[in-house]
């Protein structure tokens, strides 16, 4: 891999997309590593899709073509198939075992699709694919922060654990610091512990 | 927008992009802050706005300002942050918000006005002429594009604006580039006395970028106004004026400016012209082509020309990129080919004959946006370049999957008004009515078109609802269509520009109704200020009522919605009022804090699956229901819960047949008749029959204060012959049931007999059914009177038994033709519902009178039926006995002769005749005389007449009655010798059957019975009908293991614990004549009983749980509400507490309780 590295965020609005989005901004300007994104805005506070790419490494405009991000943080299953296309040999995919029934499925029109098989297409044709299977023990609203954190133990993660605790410590205010970073750790334990496991 | 205090990063942000730095700072920020920091760099003043995605952000930098500059601690804390203050205002329209700028401009304060794409058309009218007249202090134009049309109802390129007003117009690729090209703009609009726009693609608005924060300067701009002719616009000014304009575009200022936004970025280093490409780009295309142009491996080959400074057109550097050796040359724009033409235009004039491709060429179409993706495509196919491919291996097949995702639309918010009012107009206003057009308009309002609401069937631009609405009314005014046309419109929008078509349409008189979403903020855009906002102290704020009012509205006001009851009320009366109503639906956005000031914070939602989305009418969910599933019925039944004012509990009127008296009830409100008839029909047969003579303990042993008139209606339902004759579904249920290859005896054919039957064949049992009479029927055939039902109908109602496959043995005698064992061996089982057919006799009238001058009950009323009596001379009759039997044998004697004279005596007080008060009631209208609480002392049979002597209870003065005819009617009794077999299971008493209760079996061998020969059941058409389906359940418990009880069982055993036969309490309750319904034509009572009937049923809700309901996903569709295996779930991560949902659910399954939730 180049010195480029794009990541791409997928979620539903109220899920925090926009909050991860500026950590990960954050933590490149502390660590001195060209960064753009671009987000599409707007309708994201009425329960839409909410997607950021992130590109971090000179000559980037934080723009992601198909088969473009190396990697694709989800934080929500079926926004994570959604951005199908950007996924490439060697992307690494950390997608949060996490459902919100869009309005068509509720209403009985459309089925969620098959997360199973998603993982089943995705494990031989890339990389890494970490589905976390049960995030317990903090609110929901930190899920994004866990995910952060399973993402930032793979080698490849282009931003040092270190320099993302800085940045969360920058951007979340005083009384929310605690519990921010403890899901981010715990992310990070998260992986450890299913090694264990095995 | 939450103040900023609350906020960490937003205050953050503010003091960054106020401070001033020596050493540059570096940030990574999104365009449209960039371009903020670029005015403040170039000493902004004020700031006037129109919220609109992809600009807002920009104003939303100003409004934090703004309001952190005004706080006294911030004064203290940052000095230098809050020195030079910013004014800021969110404009009520785009066009204000220019205007303002521009005389702001004309005080000598730098201006700074932004808006999206297509607030630009809203303030166009003072772009075009101040261009012809002068500003004072620089005003820049921020204008932010939408190609691809994320969150614009267009996709127009502003870049016209530049030719159209002759105005410069920047054209920014980064954000980087939009802090230095705003910063540019305010110089050049001082330096030209013009307007500058900047004008930005959603692509450069919301990409982030790293910046530098450079250093600010002081500011020290005073207020101050000239006097000059400029200032005033007069035509005979106007030429001279736009040669002026024309010449500011020639200044030499623009070489100035151009030299730093319009560069030859990238050069060829080949001399000869065979291999090297041109590509010219300006905005967001620029680093599109620039990161493929970064994989190629022949970068010598391309030269690249950004534009940023666009308008007037840069023909000196065109030329000179032109005059390049360059094979061809491409123009990569997005939107219309606005360059790519001047492009053209310079060549032309120039004689250059390089190649020139843009708009058109592979994927570079004027529609949408453009991406890395289409852009390497559109190079691939012009330069062959194939080392500008990305070369990452992609997922196979991966478009494909993506599209065949379910999409997941915005939706209104759980909790948001808008909702509550778009369901309250949908209670008013059904969408299954056509002609009532609903007007939406921009901004949350217009989510109300998705579904499941869909209460919307126009938006345009924004504030045209209104328009929209009184131009269709004016449209259809001289059409039969004279329902008002709605506009709808959020408070935001009509504020904006809604409020003058308000006007206009009061002013013409139109008649609409107008409904303000109300919700105190600007909801889409992320929550900004307008007249009518509460949540900062900053305006004053506007209340609609008593300016609307003022205006001179016809009906003026404002609801809560979440007062579902009060709000369909004012919908109604405001639809009904001619001319302009206005109704504010008035309830803060959920995002406002007065929302969660409101709202329930001890409470919690909760849904009570055994309510949600079940049946409450029977256990076993197999059991056919005719109740068709559709949302609009479910919109009804949910209509009811609001509007009506009499709610009665299904439960309070059970029919012992168990029909579903509230699918049966709202089929009727629904206006589906054949529903309603489906419905009985799914559990007995005789609807029509039923309907004439059921004496109704649905409604007399309700002890509800109001009652449904299900006989009535179930009278009217059954007189339209094209229902009535409609045994589809019974026909259907017998050809799918599976057949249990057992066969079943029925020996009796009346009521009980045939309701077994008819259950027992639709669950694939074979039946033979005996009967002693020439035909099935029994009592409903041989002995109820032809006046009191529709004998035809009864033939017909007992044909389809047949038709279904039921074997009638008729003419065959129990006792005689076969026995009781002789069945139980040849069946798998067999129920006996013989009636009682043996007359009980007075013995003085046996002694004394002839048989040729006396008749029992039954063997009267038989003959009536069979017209086997001779009637053409009067004569006088005299019935003994006070029941039903007696009444309609009085009542037949009438009716066969009216020159007749009937005299029935009976020894029970008025009040306490057996008989049903109807029917008495209608003894008394027909003239028969009642004489009650009198025996019969002595019979005499003379000649010509007979003297009957009656004695009262209490007293001995006898009376003298002569009559020609006896008929005695004092009860009939069982003819025990049929049954000799059962006599073990006999009561000693009553020598009635003893039978279980739950089942009807008699503890015989597999002998069932039902009807009035079982003790302890209730002696009524629809006690004989309830108690043969309940043999037909016990039969199926012993031969198929059934395993629930019979359906109606609560209501049997209360029908059998009443009176019997029944005290009627309603003694006002009176059958119409009756009119005879005939087979083969269309009841002539039907129009005005469906007309009184109906009215009288207005304002009743006979309410249950129904499993046939999704209403609140096909309705409601609040977000907060998710279905899990066929049941609702409550998701609290997005639930507001609003507890609209409780009213909305037809099925009352949801409730508060009581729980301190954790905020």
């Amino acid at each position: 891999m180049s010195n480029k590295t794009k990541i791409q965020v997928a979620g539903v609005g109220g899920q925090g997309v926009v909050f991860l989005t500026n950590l990960i901004v954050e933590a490149a300007l502390i660590a001195d590593i060209p960064v753009a994104t671009s987000e599409i805005h707007g309708l994201s506070q009425r329960g839409g899709s909410v997607t950021a790419s992130i590109t971090l490494g000179e000559n980037t405009y934080g723009f992601i073509e198909n088969a473009g991000a190396d990697f694709l943080l989800g934080l929500e299953l079926l926004e994570t198939q959604r951005c199908l296309n950007y996924l490439h040999k060697n992307s690494v995919v950390v997608a949060d075992n996490f459902k919100i029934t869009p309005f068509l499925v509720n209403a009985g029109t459309a089925k969620y699709p098959d997360t199973e098989a998603f993982v089943q297409l995705l494990k031989p044709q890339i990389k890494q694919v970490i589905v976390i299977e049960n995030i317990t023990g903090i609110k929901d609203i930190l899920r994004n922060m866990f995910v952060l954190g399973v993402a930032s133990k793979v080698s490849s993660f282009p931003l040092s654990a270190a320099v993302i605790r800085k940045a969360i410590t920058k951007n979340v205010a005083d009384y929310n610091l605690e519990t921010t970073l403890e899901a981010f750790e715990l992310g990070r334990n998260y992986c450890n512990q299913k090694t264990n496991n095995k | 927008m939450l103040p900023w205090k609350y906020n960490k990063k937003m205050l953050q942000q503010t003091i960054d992009i106020l401070s001033s730095y020596q050493i540059p700072k570096k940030v990574c920020m999104m365009g449209n802050v960039a371009v903020a920091r670029g005015a403040i760099e170039a000493n902004v003043d004020g700031v006037f706005s129109y919220p609109g995605t992809p600009s807002t952000e920009i104003s939303e930098v100003f409004s934090h300002v703004n309001s952190f500059q005004n706080r006294k601690e911030n004064i203290e804390n940052y000095p230098e942050q809050t020195a030079n203050k910013i004014y800021f205002e969110y404009s009520i329209n785009e066009k204000i918000a220019l205007e303002k700028a521009i005389a702001y401009s004309i005080g000598n304060k730098s201006a700074l006005c932004v808006m999206k794409n297509v607030g630009m058309n809203v303030a166009c009218d003072a772009l075009m002429s101040i261009t012809y007249q002068t500003i004072v202090a620089p005003l820049v134009i921020i204008v932010c594009d939408d190609p691809g049309c994320h969150s614009s109802s267009n996709e127009q390129d502003s870049r016209y604006w530049g030719k159209m007003a002759s105005v410069p117009i920047f054209n920014p690729a980064t954000p980087a580039e939009s802090l230095k090209q705003t910063k540019s703009a305010f110089l050049l609009s001082a330096q030209l006395k013009l307007p500058v726009i900047v004008r930005l693609t959603t692509r450069v608005s919301h990409t982030r970028g790293v910046i530098n924060y450079g250093k600010l300067s002081k500011k020290n701009s005073e207020a101050s106004f000239e006097r000059v002719p400029e200032h005033i616009n007069i035509p005979a000014k106007t030429a001279a004026a736009h040669t002026q304009l024309l010449n500011k575009l020639h200044s030499d200022y623009f070489n100035e400016h151009g030299v730093k936004y319009n560069q030859i970025v990238h050069q060829t280093k080949n001399k000869k012209q065979n291999a090297n490409i041109g590509i010219i780009t300006s905005g967001v295309t620029t680093v599109y082509v620039k990161e493929i142009l970064e994989r190629s491996a022949l970068k010598n080959n391309y030269s690249l020309l950004n534009l940023g400074l666009i308008c007037p057109f840069p023909t000196a550097i065109v030329l000179e990129f032109l005059n390049l050796p360059l094979k061809k040359i491409i123009v990569i724009e997005e939107l219309d080919p606005i360059i790519e033409n001047d492009v053209r235009i310079v060549a032309q004039e120039n004689k250059i004959k390089t190649a020139i491709f843009g708009l058109g060429f592979s994927t570079l179409i004027p529609t949408g946006e453009f991406s890395l993706d289409s852009i390497e495509k559109a190079l691939l196919n012009f330069t062959k370049d194939q080392s500008l491919k990305n070369k990452n291996v992609p997922i196979k097949n991966a478009e494909n999957l993506v599209k065949n995702l379910p999409l997941r639309p915005p939706t209104l918010c759980a909790g948001c008004p808008h909702r509550a009012t778009f369901y309250a107009l949908k209670l008013a206003v059904p969408r299954n009515i056509p002609d009532v057009i609903l007007c939406g308009d921009i901004g949350c309002n217009g989510l109300g078109a998705l579904p499941p609401l869909k209460m919307i069937d126009t938006i345009n631009h924004m504030g045209m609802s209104v328009s929209m609405a009184q131009g269709l009314s004016e449209a259809f005014s001289n059409s039969n269509q004279s329902n008002k046309t709605v506009a709808m419109l959020g408070d935001g929008t009509f504020f904006h520009s809604g409020v003058t078509s308000l006007l206009n349409a009061i002013y013409t008189k139109a008649n609409i109704l107008v409904i303000i979403f109300d919700n105190r903020t600007i909801g889409m855009t992320g929550h900004q200020d307008h007249p009518g906002a509460t949540h900062l102290n900053k305006y004053h704020q506007i209340d609609l009522l008593p300016f609307i009012r003022g205006m001179g509205a016809q009906y003026v006001e404002s609801i809560f919605p979440f007062n579902l009851k009060d709000s369909f009320r004012k919908i109604n009366d405001a639809l009904a009022t001619k001319g302009v109503s206005v109704i504010v639906a008035k309830s803060p956005c959920i995002f406002l804090p007065e929302f969660k000031d409101g709202s329930i914070h001890r409470k919690k939602i909760v849904v009570d699956h055994t309510r949600c989305n079940t049946c409450d009418n029977h256990e076993d969910k197999q059991i056919a229901c005719a109740r068709c599933y559709s949302p609009l019925n479910n919109l009804s039944r949910a209509k009811l819960k609001i509007t009506a004012i009499n709610h009665v509990p299904a439960q309070k009127q059970l029919c012992p047949a168990n029909i579903c008296n509230h699918g049966f009830f709202n089929s009727i409100i629904e206006g589906n008749y054949s529903e309603a008839v489906k419905m009985v029909r799914d559990k007995m047969l005789f609807s029509r029959t039923c309907g004439d003579i059921c004496h109704r303990p649905c409604e007399l042993l309700s002890n509800n204060k109001t009652i449904v008139p299900i006989k009535k209606l179930k009278r009217f339902v059954s007189s339209f012959d094209e229902s009535f004759f409609d045994f589809s579904n019974a026909i259907q249920q017998t050809k799918n049931a599976k057949k249990k290859n057992k066969k079943i005896a029925i020996i009796g054919a009346g009521p009980a007999g045939l309701s077994a039957a008819y259950d027992l064949i639709r669950e694939g049992y074979a039946v033979d059914i005996y009967d002693k009479e020439e035909k099935p029927g029994g009592m409903l055939k041989y002995i109820i009177p032809f006046f009191r039902m529709d004998k035809t109908g009864l033939d017909y109602e007992t044909s389809v038994l047949e038709e279904l496959g039921v074997k009638f043995l008729c003419s065959k005698q129990l006792g005689k033709d076969f026995t009781i064992n002789d069945l139980s061996q040849k069946y798998d089982a067999v129920v006996l519902a013989i009636g009682l057919w043996k007359s009980k006799k007075l013995e003085v009238v046996e002694n004394n009178i002839p048989d040729t001058k006396k008749h029992t009950a039954l063997s009267f009323l038989k003959a009536i039926n069979t017209d086997s009596i001779q009637a053409n001379q009067p004569l006088r009759y005299l019935v003994i006995g006070g029941g039903n039997s007696a009444i309609d044998s009085a009542r037949a004697a009438k009716k066969i002769n009216p020159s007749n004279t009937v005299t029935l005596v009976c020894i029970e007080s008025r009040e306490n005749m057996p008989a049903f008060e109807e029917e008495i009631t209608h003894a008394i209208e027909e003239s028969i005389e009642i004489v009650n609480e009198y025996a019969i002392e002595k019979v005499v049979d003379s000649n010509n007449s007979i003297h009957c002597t009656i004695k009262p209870l209490l007293s001995d003065k006898t009376q003298l009655i002569t009559c020609d005819v006896i008929i005695t009617a004092i009860g009939q009794s069982p003819n025990t010798e049929l049954f000799s077999e059962l006599n073990e299971q006999t009561d000693k008493n009553s020598s009635l059957i003893n039978i279980n209760n739950e089942n009807g079996f008699t503890n015989f061998k597999n002998v069932f019975a039902a009807g009035d020969v079982c003790n302890g059941n209730h002696q009524s058409v629809i006690g004989a009908i309830a108690s043969g389906r309940r043999a037909a359940t016990g039969i199926r418990q012993l031969l198929e293991n059934y395993k629930y009880g019979y359906e109606g069982i609560a209501a049997l055993k209360k029908l059998n614990q009443s009176s019997n036969p029944p005290l009627n309490p309603l003694k006002e309750e009176k059958l119409p004549p009756f009119g005879r319904v005939e087979v083969g034509q269309t009841s002539n009572f039907k129009p005005q009983t469906s007309k009184d009937l109906l009215e009288r049923i207005k304002g009743m809700d006979l309410y249950q749980a129904c499993a046939k309901c999704n209403h609140c996903i096909d309705n409601f569709g609040c977000p907060a509400m998710i279905k899990v295996n066929g049941k609702i779930e409550i998701d609290y991560q997005k639930c507001t507490n609003c507890g609209l949902c409780i009213d909305v659910c037809p099925n009352n399954a949801i409730t508060f309780i009581e729980e301190v939730i954790p905020v």
